[in-house]
């Protein structure tokens, strides 16, 4: 913007206000150095004491024990393992409810489906988890033998649901950038809705789609109240939904609401996993931009 | 896009047509599965928080009243009934502090339904012991059964665990009097201090990402950052709060501590929304305010921002709505400890509704689901509240430019 560029002000009151503004902004950076550094200091500390190769390779977390273990695969499988059935649920749910709101939903349809999802979106998922622990996990029951009263099954089909506002709202705008002109070129040659939908502007929006689906996983992954009171909280190195887990995140809050003292390995376990936690979840959004902007059809 | 092309093609091959019908109607789908499941849970919660109880005084009090008796006649009553004297109650109904403590230990409320007729007072002692606690629809089907089988001292009724009186009651190990008031009392705490420090800064960075700084390398700097933070899991700001504000800064396991840490969660989907009301102000408002010769301060804070209030204020509401529901990063910065008493002020310990909520749930007792049963209720009844005060105020303030 052209006005925008106009040369600085020397008024005291303009700079006084400026400086003010950047220093507001400024907080948010520092959320992100205080997050960084609040995670390090008792990370390293928890690496002096425990190995890395024992951190990555040892089969058992058991940091409570009287003989601990720190082996953080149990956690990570048990976290892959509530996001792979949470995602089974979101993706295709959240993908067809992106195509009805970006091509078919008439324009104050569409407004409704927003708001019920806004309205998903806004339940408390400890309500969530509430819900998977004493609603759901006694219905499966009927169904599943052997499905144990905290399972990630019924986690992370709760879960799935939670998580398909954020497929489908990324998703849909994605699809909805896509040109008319394209959709019309190709209605003019005789294509079908479901064609258009389905062979045209889907893959022309692939790139938003999978950063959809990989901001999806990466708020899955992180997801904290379902699982930990759904999916129970003993650490198993199990791919069985019907077995008792536990989550990264659901170690956590048990570390957390347990009373370790402050300074102990187990405690500084907490900020070990944590960190693990924060990698991944970031990891996966800085891919889920790079994706966009990397494969993004440009159009004049 | 605008409206859809459907409706312009037609003809051609039946088959593509009938795969067509099918898809729109397959698209739809999910939606009602979300709403099925949302039924699920409002009505499985409103069914749990209520149930047919047989419930044994062994100590304390235990009486019911009919209508029409005061509700402090009912304690009195129940007091003299424990072997004070008629001064002693008295006197122990006048003192408020006394008062207090008495509401605490012994539940008085009204009753929709009870052994001895409907609506009753029923004063239940922090000692009564359940025998039995039914769901809703088999207790009125066996209640003619229950009530011939009732032993000495037992008390058949039915309990509706959201009444007036869980609002305001302490949490306790007995789920027949846990409530819900304190959490209340910390959330209303925490969540206002929180929104103190997160409003400035989060629409303060909102306007100058928007009016001051609209390239440039600290802008990109802060975009970046400012995305990354919102896909941050709030449990890691749970980390960062304990580490930082309750261990570093030595503030413990404070209302303080928390306000500090839902503030930091806060600041970037205040930032996203007030950007968004900023960017509907269209630019001739800007190029009209400057061309009479306001500076930009002017222009922003007196052109700007007024327009742009509404849509401000309507995601403030939604965001703190979504501060309200947080449960795992408090969870880390103490609000899981036993908290017998009302917050007092920014130093003083406190547990919030959401992590109530987890605690109830997590207690192996089968009476404290419907107890968070009540407490969800309270929640979402709280939550719609304030969706129903932001789609108001969206409505009511919209502006066509």
């Amino acid at each position: 913007m052209e006005l925008l560029r106009q040369a600085p002000s020397r008024n005291p009151k303009e700079v006084l206000t400026f400086a003010l503004l950047v220093l507001l902004g400024a907080v948010t950076l520092l959320t992100t150095l205080g997050v960084v550094l609040s995670l390090l200091g008792d990370v390293v500390e928890f690496f002096r004491r425990v190995p890395l190769t024992e951190f990555l390779f040892a089969p058992e977390w058991t940091p409570l024990f009287a003989e601990p273990r720190y082996g953080i695969a149990p956690l990570i499988a048990g976290t892959l393992l509530v996001t792979a059935i949470a995602l089974t649920v979101a993706i295709p749910l959240g993908l067809a409810l992106a195509i009805y709101i970006s091509e078919l939903a008439p324009h104050r349809v569409r407004a409704r489906v927003m708001g019920i999802l806004e309205l998903f979106e806004g339940i408390p998922t400890v309500v969530l988890g509430y819900f998977a622990l004493l609603t759901v996990t006694p219905f499966l029951q009927k169904f599943i033998p052997g499905l144990q009263i905290f399972n990630p099954l019924s986690a992370g089909l709760v879960m799935g649901f939670a998580i398909i506002p954020y497929v489908s709202n990324v998703a849909a705008d994605a699809m909805q950038s896509v040109p008319r002109a394209i959709r019309e070129a190709a209605y003019a040659l005789g294509a079908r809705p479901y064609e258009v939908a389905l062979r045209v502007v889907f893959p022309a929006a692939i790139s938003g789609i999978i950063a959809a689906i990989i901001l999806a996983t990466s708020r899955a992954i992180g997801e904290t109240m379902i699982v930990a009171i759904a999916a129970g909280q003993r650490p198993t190195l199990t791919l069985d939904p019907r077995e008792t887990i536990a989550t990264m995140t659901s170690f956590i809050v048990q570390a957390a609401t347990g009373d370790q003292p402050a300074g102990s390995t187990a405690s500084l376990a907490l900020f070990a996993v944590g960190a693990t936690l924060f990698l991944m979840t970031l990891g996966l959004n800085i891919l889920a931009q790079y994706v966009v902007e990397r494969y993004r059809e440009r159009y004049e | 896009m605008s409206e859809p092309l459907l409706s312009k093609t037609q003809g051609g091959d039946p088959w593509k047509a009938r795969i067509d019908r099918v898809f729109a109607r397959a698209l739809v789908l999910p939606l009602f599965l979300a709403l099925a499941l949302l039924s699920w849970l409002l009505l499985d919660t409103l069914y749990r928080s209520f149930s047919v109880q047989v419930v044994r005084s062994d100590v304390g009090l235990s009486q019911t009243f009919p209508l029409g008796t005061a509700w402090q006649e009912a304690l009195k009553a129940a007091l003299l009934q424990e072997g004070y004297t008629e001064e002693e109650a008295e006197a122990m109904l006048k003192d408020p502090k006394e008062l207090r403590a008495l509401l605490n230990q012994n539940r008085v409320e009204l009753m929709w339904n009870t052994h001895e007729g409907p609506l009753r007072y029923v004063v239940t002692g922090s000692y009564d012991e359940r025998v039995l606690d039914l769901p809703l629809l088999q207790g009125l089907r066996r209640w003619e059964e229950l009530k011939a089988g009732l032993g000495e001292g037992e008390r058949l009724v039915l309990n509706p665990w959201l009444d007036q009186t869980f609002l305001t009651r302490f949490p306790s190990r007995n789920p027949l009097i846990a409530g819900i008031g304190v959490a209340v009392v910390g959330t209303v705490w925490v969540l206002t201090l929180a929104l103190l420090i997160a409003i400035p800064v989060g629409v303060g960075t909102a306007i100058l990402l928007e009016e001051y700084l609209r390239e440039g390398r600290l802008n990109r700097i802060l975009e970046v950052n400012l995305r990354n933070l919102a896909g941050v899991p709030s449990i890691v700001y749970g980390l960062l709060g304990l580490a930082f504000f309750v261990r570093e800064m030595g503030l413990g396991p404070t209302v303080l501590a928390a306000a500090l840490t839902l503030a930091l969660l806060g600041i970037p989907v205040i930032t996203v929304t007030a950007r968004e009301a900023l960017r509907a102000v269209p630019e001739s408002q800007r190029q009209a305010a400057f061309a009479l010769g306001a500076t930009r301060r002017q222009v922003v804070f007196r052109v700007v921002l007024p327009a742009a209030l509404p849509g401000v204020v309507t995601g403030v509401i939604l965001s703190a709505a979504r501060l309200i529901g947080e449960a795992a990063p408090l969870l880390l910065v103490g609000a899981a400890a036993y908290v017998p008493f009302y917050p007092s002020g920014p130093l003083s310990e406190y547990t919030v509704i959401p992590v109530q909520i987890y605690l109830w749930v997590s207690q192996p007792q089968p009476e404290f689901a419907r107890v968070a049963a009540a407490g969800i209720l309270v929640m979402l009844l709280v939550l719609s509240g304030l969706y129903l005060a932001a789609l108001y105020l969206r409505n009511r303030f919209r502006r066509e430019w």
